[in-house]
């Protein structure tokens, strides 16, 4: 339902802001020629059609829009697949989406086969000429036994029969199917246990109520059509399953594969270990004749009738199919509801692109702090005690320097704490103060991890720059160290990072850091070294110390570089996390997506790219304040 | 404005036509198997007895885990998963993949899928409750998330107190060894070698396999494919059932496994030791009521995935 009001507002959307842009273009001052960047300015109507745009064709393709219009579609689509599915056991051996009968195309091969195999034996070093004349007779009665099945003067009476009736019940299944009577109503208690069944029958989308649950196309049919092709689907596959079992293996047919087999076994009993060659070739004469027994080789013409029994149906079918059929077309864009069994499942875009709505209702559990996902809600709080932080700032030893020693325990079998244990549980953070609510899950500690390893990399990255960028030692010295790792893209550090220094935050936070740095590092040299010598004069002849030129002149020159670099470095890191993460990891985001993949939950990994989008919009657009209030006058030389 | 729209219609209209074409006239068969996974029908696909038996060509392509398996079998990329693990392959079916298990490869103990806790931990299966609050590496999402699981109820300790990390099992067992983690759950000959190393196993092979902890690796096959080749389908079934019953004999050739596997022909031995082929009768009765129905029911797989019409009996 919403998303069909939101379908109609985008589009409305579009047209109008489509209709304002060309108003607009009209009355633009003329003297904007083509160059001037008062050009590209404003432009929010154009912002509208780009997002829109982009919203319906995730509408269209993930097949939201055919679910908020045609909600019975997908169960009525999987009756038809039902049909489609049972159809096909049938279809494919007739030239009917094919070019050629499959036995036309498996004697064209075999034929092949057993000349490859016939040159093969005369061509073989390893046996004798007795051997060779006794294979190449095998081979010569596997051919024969084509023709055994592709002559009608020798198709049994029989088997014509059952042609015939197959051919039959198909018509009259086509008959039947036409009728508005059918299925016939079979039993009164048959169809309560339909309508009961209904009632427990999920609707098609995702569950809003577990992470776990994928997409789930409701199987029974619900509709009167449905129905219909329900029906239908049972009847084709009964008489699928028969024509399967269906062989053309006339009397004359059956003697001479058995006269085969026993030649073959009896040649291959007489051979000792030393003639394998033989064995083998023997064997392979022999697979080849089975392979010619199994497939449904049969007289050409002798199923005109069945093929054109099916091609018939066929037809009908579509068009009992009615406006479903240019739903199908319209709708699901890009692939179709399959049947697989008694499953229906999505196949095409529909599949790995989830809904809008299904992921908007999947988010929204998952942002449940008490659902999560893998017990770890995505982003939370959590209360802390104040003494954690106490203990992390405060270093251990400094219990162990204080005099005297950690206590004993008595006779009496208890500990008296003492001074010295008391420090030791402050220092370890072991005591309770009072509790503050700090930040948790997935989300959190993705983003604690880039910034953490951006920081670090500012902090370190940008003086060291600044000193390279100024000082030829620094320069020689850093330079090859620097330009050595610079290039090797950081996921080819990260399995070497983890094994070093753990699977634990600090593996990966230093991986960024490694990323950031190395950027950080090559940004500030080039603003420092891009300074303009005359400023750097101007204050030199003003008096001004090495720090002041330092902190007045260079560095505020290199400001723009250092934050471009800023920039850079942070796509780089959110990049390299998700591969960390995917590598080892019980939390983040990255970690959610891998586990989501392993187990086909193609919403969570949309979320999961949709968040990551939105956390780097996030660093990007508060970046870009930061520039705007750092340094003003960039862009407006 | 004209050539905007038509250019967006034309992008819609072709979109819309590109349904995944698939192996449909089956010029060749496209198989996935492991590596460090052997099986005796190494020795027909090496000496490209597939080939002949199907009489075209057929492509083998080798997968990390049974999870891109499935993923390559609905791109329509390979048409026959060898030797799958049944945890991916229930995985791929409950979030309704077409697709079939048609044959069982072989039922393993813990040889070659277990759970090694390291030396260094000093944990074993009798102080096993140690574990809790503690990390443990575990390949989510497939058989050694199962052998993980049910490890952890064999000896009675809680798994949801435990930080469990997903990693690939090389990896699992590189962060057993430096100390990361305290138990590492893997498969894979090189990595369960890599693991023992520095660690033991929780359980034995034969406590595992008196615990009832056993691993199934099955052929699972695309529903197209199925229905389309069903002669060829049958004849992989029966030529790689042929290749057990001549490894059963005694007479597979174990180096040409070895090499194709990419493993030691020791290391090869005593992985292939650990697995149990069953004959087509004994797999349609696991199929049917025995221990892969106890299973498929347990983790609740939805009905008809599994076919045992193309068994060879």
């Amino acid at each position: 339902m919403l998303t069909g009001i939101i379908t109609f507002v985008v589009i409305f959307a579009v047209i109008g802001s489509i209709l304002y842009g060309r108003k607009l273009a009209k009355t633009e001052k003329l003297d904007a020629v083509f160059g001037n960047p008062e050009r590209a300015n404003g432009g929010v109507h154009w912002v509208i059609v780009g997002s829109s745009f982009l919203l319906l064709t995730w509408l269209y393709y993930s097949w939201d829009m055919a679910k908020s219009f045609y909600p019975q579609s997908a169960n009525e689509l999987c009756q038809v697949a039902k049909v489609n599915d049972s159809l096909l056991s049938l279809k494919y051996l007739f030239p009917i989406e094919e070019r050629e009968f499959k036995s036309t195309s498996i004697i064209k091969g075999e034929n092949k086969n057993i000349e490859k195999l016939a040159n093969e034996i005369k061509n073989s070093p390893k046996l004798s000429e007795q051997d060779k004349s006794e294979l190449l007779k095998f081979i010569d009665k596997t051919k024969k036994t084509i023709p055994l099945l592709t002559d009608e003067r020798l198709l049994e009476n029989e088997t014509k029969i059952q042609i015939k009736d197959l051919t039959n019940r198909i018509v009259s299944l086509t008959e039947e199917f036409q009728k508005e009577s059918y299925p016939p109503i079979t039993s009164i208690e048959e169809e309560n246990k339909r309508i009961e069944a209904l009632k427990t029958q999920g609707k098609w989308g995702a569950s809003a109520t577990a992470v776990e649950n994928t997409v789930e196309i409701p199987t029974i049919p619900e509709t009167k059509m449905g129905l219909k092709f329900d029906a239908a689907a049972k009847e084709l596959t009964l008489i699928s399953e028969d024509f399967f079992n269906l062989k053309n293996h006339n009397s004359q047919y059956i003697n001479l594969m058995q006269e085969i087999r026993d030649e073959i076994k009896a040649y291959e009993s007489g051979l000792n270990d030393t003639q394998k060659v033989a064995s083998a070739l023997a064997k392979d004469v022999l697979k080849i004749a089975r392979r010619i027994e199994y497939a449904s080789i049969f007289p050409p013409n002798t199923l005109d009738d069945m093929q054109q029994s099916i091609i018939n149906f066929d037809e009908v079918q579509k068009k009992e199919q009615g406006i479903l059929k240019y739903v199908d077309i319209f709708l699901f864009p890009a692939g179709t509801i399959v049947s697989s069994g008694p499953n229906c499942s999505e196949q095409g875009s529909g599949r790995w692109l989830p809904k809008p709505s299904d992921t908007f209702n999947k988010f929204i559990l998952l942002m449940q702090p008490s659902i999560g996902f893998k017990n770890v809600p995505m982003v939370w709080y959590e209360m802390m005690d104040v003494s954690k932080i106490v203990g992390f700032i405060l270093p251990d030893w400094i219990a162990d320097i204080m005099p005297g020693k950690y206590p004993i325990h008595n006779q009496e079998g208890t500990v008296t704490p003492n001074f010295k244990s008391n420090v030791l549980k402050v220092v370890t953070g072991e005591f309770s103060l009072f509790k503050i609510p700090v930040p948790m899950g997935h989300i959190w500690d993705s983003f604690l991890r880039v910034l953490l390893g951006l920081l670090l990399g500012v902090i370190f990255g940008v003086p060291l720059g600044l000193f390279m960028g100024l000082n030829r030692f620094a320069k020689g010295f850093f330079d090859p160290l620097i330009e050595l790792y610079r290039p090797v893209p950081p996921l080819a550090w990260a399995p070497l990072v983890i094994t070093v220094f753990g699977i634990d935050n600090v593996g990966k936070v230093f991986l960024l850091f490694m990323v950031s740095f190395s950027i950080m590092i090559i940004s500030a040299r080039a603003g420092a070294s891009g300074t303009q010598l005359s400023k750097i004069h101007a204050s030199h002849s003003l008096g001004a110390s090495k720090w002041q030129i330092l902190r007045y002149v260079i560095f505020p020159n290199s400001l723009p570089e250092i934050l471009t670099g800023v920039r850079v470095a942070v796509g780089m890191c959110w990049g390299t996390l998700v591969a960390a993460e995917f590598l080892a990891g019980t939390t983040g985001i990255g970690f959610v997506e891998n586990v989501a993949k392993k187990y086909f939950q193609y919403e969570v990994i949309w979320i999961t790219i949709f968040v990551m989008g939105m956390l780097g919009l996030l660093f990007d657009v508060a970046l870009r304040k930061i520039i705007d209030k750092t340094i003003p006058w960039h862009g407006k030389g | 404005m004209k050539k905007i729209i038509s250019f967006i219609l034309g992008t819609v209209v072709a979109l819309n036509l590109t349904i995944s074409v698939a192996n449909a006239a089956a010029k060749s068969v496209r198989v996935a198997f492991f590596i460090e996974w052997p099986t005796p029908n190494q020795e027909d696909k090496v000496k490209k007895m597939f080939d002949k038996a199907l009489g075209v060509p057929v492509e083998w392509t080798n997968f990390a885990n049974g999870g891109a398996m499935t993923d390559a079998m609905l791109a329509g990329d390979i048409d026959i998963s060898y030797s799958q693990g049944l945890v991916p392959f229930i995985n791929a079916v409950k979030s309704k993949a077409p697709i079939k298990l048609v044959d069982i490869a072989m039922e393993y103990g813990m040889g070659g899928t277990t759970c090694v806790t390291s030396n260094a931990s000093g944990i074993t299966k009798a102080n096993a409750t140690e574990l809790e609050g503690k990390k443990v590496a575990v390949p989510l999402g497939t058989m050694a998330e199962y052998v993980f699981d049910e490890s952890m109820k064999v000896v009675g300790a809680d798994k949801s107190k435990m930080t469990v990390i997903q990693m690939d099992p090389e990896e699992g067992a590189a962060a057993l060894v430096s100390g990361d983690v305290v138990m590492a759950c893997l498969f894979g000959g090189n990595s369960i070698k890599a693991a023992t190393a520095a660690g033991t196993r929780l359980l034995t092979v034969q406590e595992a396999r008196d615990a009832g902890i056993l691993g199934i690796d099955i052929t699972s096959v695309t529903d197209k494919f199925m229905k389309e080749n069903p002669g060829m389908l049958k004849t992989f079934i029966e030529v790689t059932h042929e290749a057990n019953t001549r490894y059963k004999a005694g007479k597979s050739d174990m180096n040409i496994v070895a090499k194709d596997a990419e493993m030691s022909l020791a290391d090869t031995k005593e992985t292939i030791g650990g697995f149990k082929f069953l004959t087509p009768a004994e797999t349609e009765k696991s199929m049917t009521s025995g221990s892969l129905s106890k299973f498929l029911k347990g983790m609740g797989t939805p009905n008809g995935a599994v076919d045992t019409s193309f068994l060879p009996l």
